[in-house]
């Protein structure tokens, strides 16, 4: 049989255990990554969908106004008294680059931004909500486009990128750290057990019982005249 | 005593909560600066709307006592707005005229007020009560669909570990475990492994002891027989079967084990679609007028299923011939192509073809790799590696559903089919890497459909493998890989929340079969471990339709985990027996047990669909219930209730099927 050197014995363990500990503490970190990834683009994502989603609303208001005119008999070319409404709708939202209503070819009849009257919309464009208008036979006879300014949105991204980073980096160190340390102080406990285990006296306490008992059993068997010595 | 592999796993799993509860603080620390502001001018606009439209009632002659229908625009308003957790409308003296949602629970919540302005001032009040907890509850989700990612991780990283450590320093600190759990235990018996070599110089003190122990107490025995001192020889002899002494207790060999990482990342493959497979497979087959959804989710898992319980007679020959690595790589490879055809596909049709053709990868490599581990080990080693060729399934089981439910819901079920086929390449590459040629082996003869039917005939076997084996297994297959997926998605969970529910049946199995297998053994009565098994199983999904909410189904998937880990193991026993004490060729009774227990997994999602179809989840799950607990009395009143033949414990894990899904 070959026996390696003790000092081999444990280079094996010790590689084994720091490789083990890397390993875990490379995941540790990884996963902190990972959640503050996460949260961060839920956060971003909850905050567009905020901001979105007040637009929406602005938008399905001035389509019902158009829909009203519409079904007395109002073509949304005609109806010049939305002009002002937009203006004033977009006056309460800072964050808005234009109101535009558009007709059912999409060219821009109305917008808060005189400038883009005679434009084409394009409805497939970013940064923009879109509220159909509908007739009475629900055919589309228009649509209204509230255009925001996606620095707004990318400003608070930002925000909310650094303040959650901020709170991670640390974080994740100290989990890559607290890893490394319970790794040493569980292998350094688990070195000690092995020490202990060359010695019958320091094992535990089941050990012990049992080694007494083997001790004793295989004492009586090896007492002069052992026959019958069972119990 | 546990390991050191496993505290570390358990401490960095804690250190993991604890750094992601810290990031979850700083999301809502953020969340209080950014959002709550953007929802409560969302709420602002919303009560402006809200308000304007009271107005013009009011301008029209319409007092705001007499509006009508205010509930219910309001519950329009909070459809989309989770956020919005009650919008009021009430007069200035404070009553409250319509309301939509509650505020219970909510004092301190920010309310947004609207004025709603008559001819003569303000003559009603629109109040909405804004929640940002749910903002809050969002990346909470987030962070614990992360914490799941991480924990799996760990187990991930312990499966492979092996491949960036080295197979010999893992040996050696498994060796150093094993000697300092079996004395925390008071096992005394000799170890052998080849692991310990790494390191033998440090555990040469206990090795000695045990030995110089061991040889002494044969030699004690030998006087005593010689002697034909029964008394002292029955005294030694409980005294060994109690601590071990003079027993060899072994380890898997380094060469059995080499298989473990690549067998696990390929088990990963399958189980990756655990959570999503039905609702893709209804989604490809939406167009076809000729099956019902229900029908169309279940037929790739049982056509999977069938393949697999069909081929693993045949392909044990087949890999014997081509060698145990040659199969591996093929049926891996074999694997990877049906993952990438279900992926690319919109075709439900060639979708069916495509598990057709990763069935057959699957068993291929699952008869490969079980062959592998029984041509490199021998006596005590054949249990342990065998043993810890099923850990790595049930850690695969346990890992793939949740990792395959957030890749599925954040990237798509085609990408998370390109991973499954991607892993199956990797797990070949590791295979060719690490599992080492050996040449082609004997062929054994297979079991033949005569070795089957002379089996059949052994004594009360059959009510054991039809009353309770197969409906284990048609249970199993039908709740966790159909019904629960389906109803949860049903009820609007996430393919990563399915994922996470799924975990439980394996969690339960790894952790309390090996405690009801030593249970059954202490207590000699392992029939009664099965009867009580099927009964527990059963009545678990015969709850359900009490209440057919994700409460029960926890209970309903909980008490099927407990059920079959008190069974599992002794009816394993019992095949074994059988198999032990047949006339002719045991083999036939153990491929026997398998094709009935297979044939479960593929009759379960068949048996399941059509029931979903016709009488609903609540009824379905319970008649399956039913059916085992029917099992379980058929199997009692057989008579099966003497106790095996003991000493088979060893022949009990050899024979066990696994415990997994297939």
């Amino acid at each position: 049989m070959v026996v390696g050197s003790p000092l081999r014995s444990g280079l094996d363990m010790t590689r084994a255990t720091v490789s083990l500990i890397a390993v875990f503490a490379l995941i540790a970190a990884a996963c902190v990554a990972f959640g503050t990834y996460f949260a961060n683009a839920t956060l971003s994502g909850a905050y567009g969908t905020a901001v979105e989603a007040r637009f929406k609303v602005t938008a399905t208001r001035i389509s019902s106004i158009i829909e009203r005119a519409a079904s007395l008999g109002i073509a949304v070319p005609v109806q010049r008294t939305l002009t002002e409404v937009l203006r004033r709708e977009a006056r309460l939202e800072a964050d808005l680059i234009s109101i535009d209503i558009a007709d059912e070819r999409g060219a821009i009849v109305f917008s808060s931004a005189p400038e883009r009257v005679g434009q084409v919309a394009d409805a497939a464009a970013p940064h923009q909500v879109v509220s159909l208008v509908r007739n009475d036979f629900d055919a589309i006879i228009g649509r209204v486009i509230m255009r925001y300014d996606p620095r707004a949105l990318a400003m608070v991204a930002d925000e909310i990128h650094g303040a959650l980073w901020a709170v991670a980096w640390p974080t994740l160190a100290g989990a890559v750290v607290a890893t490394i340390l319970v790794g040493a102080v569980l292998a350094g406990a688990l070195r000690r057990a092995v020490r202990r285990a060359a010695h019958p006296s320091r094992w535990p306490g089941a050990a012990r019982a049992v080694l007494a008992e083997i001790e004793g059993v295989h004492r009586d068997a090896q007492a002069p005249g052992a026959a019958g010595g069972g119990r | 005593m546990i390991g050191l592999r496993a505290a570390v796993t358990i401490a960095i799993a804690l250190i993991l909560c604890a750094a992601l509860a810290v990031i979850g603080w700083g999301a809502q620390r953020v969340a209080q600066r950014t959002i709550v502001p953007a929802i409560l001018a969302k709420a602002e606009t919303v009560g402006r709307s809200a308000g304007g439209l009271v107005e013009r009632a009011v301008a029209a002659g319409i007092p705001v006592r007499d509006l009508v229908e205010v509930p219910a625009y309001f519950d329009e308003l909070r459809a989309p707005s989770r956020e919005f957790a009650e919008i009021r409308l009430s007069l200035p003296s404070g009553e409250v005229l319509a309301r939509s949602g509650t505020r219970v629970g909510l004092d301190d919540a920010a309310v947004v007020r609207t004025a709603v302005q008559g001819a003569g001032g303000p003559v009603a009040e629109i109040a909405i009560t804004v929640d940002p907890t749910v903002v809050w509850q969002q990346v909470g989700a987030v962070l614990l669909d992360v914490a799941f990612i991480g924990v799996v991780a760990l187990l991930v990283a312990l499966e492979l570990v092996a491949l960036v450590v080295g197979g010999r320093a893992i040996a050696a600190l498994v060796a150093v475990e094993q000697r300092l759990k079996a004395l925390a235990r008071g096992r005394l018996a000799t170890q052998q492994d080849d692991g310990g070599m790494a390191v033998r110089a440090l555990l040469a003190p206990i090795d000695a002891i045990t030995s110089r122990l061991g040889a002494r107490h044969r030699q004690a025995r030998a006087r005593a027989v010689q002697a034909g001192d029964a008394a002292l020889v029955a005294r030694l002899d409980r005294l060994a079967e109690r601590s071990g002494v003079g027993e060899t207790e072994g380890t898997e060999s380094r060469l059995a084990a080499a298989v473990r990482p690549a067998l696990f990342l390929f088990m990963l493959c399958e189980e990756l679609t655990r959570p999503y497979m039905p609702r893709l497979a209804q989604g490809l087959a939406a167009g076809d007028a000729g099956l019902s959804p229900n029908v169309a989710a279940s037929l790739p898992i049982v056509a999977f299923m069938a393949v697999v319980a069909l081929c693993q007679i045949p392909f044990a020959s087949v890999s014997e011939r081509m060698g145990r690595r040659n199969g591996f790589l093929a049926g891996a490879l074999l694997a990877a192509l049906g993952y990438a055809v279900s992926a690319v596909t919109g075709h439900y049709h060639l979708f069916l073809l495509a598990r057709v053709v990763t069935g057959l990868g699957y068993a291929l490599v699952f008869v490969s790799a079980q062959g592998h581990v029984v041509d490199h080990s021998h006596g005590a080693g054949r249990s342990a590696a065998l043993a810890v060729f099923v850990r790595a399934i049930m850690v695969a089981c346990l890992c793939g559903p949740p990792i395959g439910g957030v890749i599925a819901d954040r990237l798509g079920a085609e990408v998370a089919l390109f991973t499954s086929a991607a892993v199956a390449v990797v797990s070949a590459l590791v295979a060719a890497m690490v599992v080492p040629k050996a040449p082609r082996g004997v062929v054994h003869a297979p079991a033949t459909l005569r070795d089957l039917a002379r089996s059949a005939r052994a004594p009360r076997l059959m009510a054991l493998l039809l009353g309770c084996a197969f409906p284990a297994k048609l249970l199993f297959a039908a709740l966790c890989l159909l019904l629960v997926p389906l109803e949860l998605q049903r009820q609007g969970y996430s393919s990563a929340a399915i994922g996470r529910f799924q975990m439980i049946y394996p969690l339960l199995m790894v952790l309390a079969v090996p405690f009801f297998a030593a249970l059954a053994d202490r207590w000699n009565a392992r029939a009664g471990f099965v009867i009580a098994g099927g009964l527990v199983s059963g009545i678990g999904s015969m709850l359900v339709p009490l209440n057919p909410s994700a409460v029960l189904i926890v209970v309903a998937l909980a008490l099927l985990g407990l059920g079959q880990s008190m069974s599992i193991a002794s009816q394993s026993a019992l095949v074994a027996d059988t198999a032990a004490h047949a006339g002719g060729r045991p083999a036939g009774v153990l491929g026997l047990f398998r094709l009935v227990e297979r044939s479960g997994n593929a009759a379960g999602p068949a048996g399941a669909g059509v029931l979903l179809a016709a009488v609903g989840f609540s009824i379905a799950t319970a008649l399956l219930g039913a059916v085992v607990v029917a099992g379980a009395a058929v199997f009692a009143l057989s008579g099966q209730r003497s106790a095996a033949t003991s000493g088979s414990r060893r022949h009990m894990r050899a024979s066990s099927s696994e415990g997994s899904p297939v």
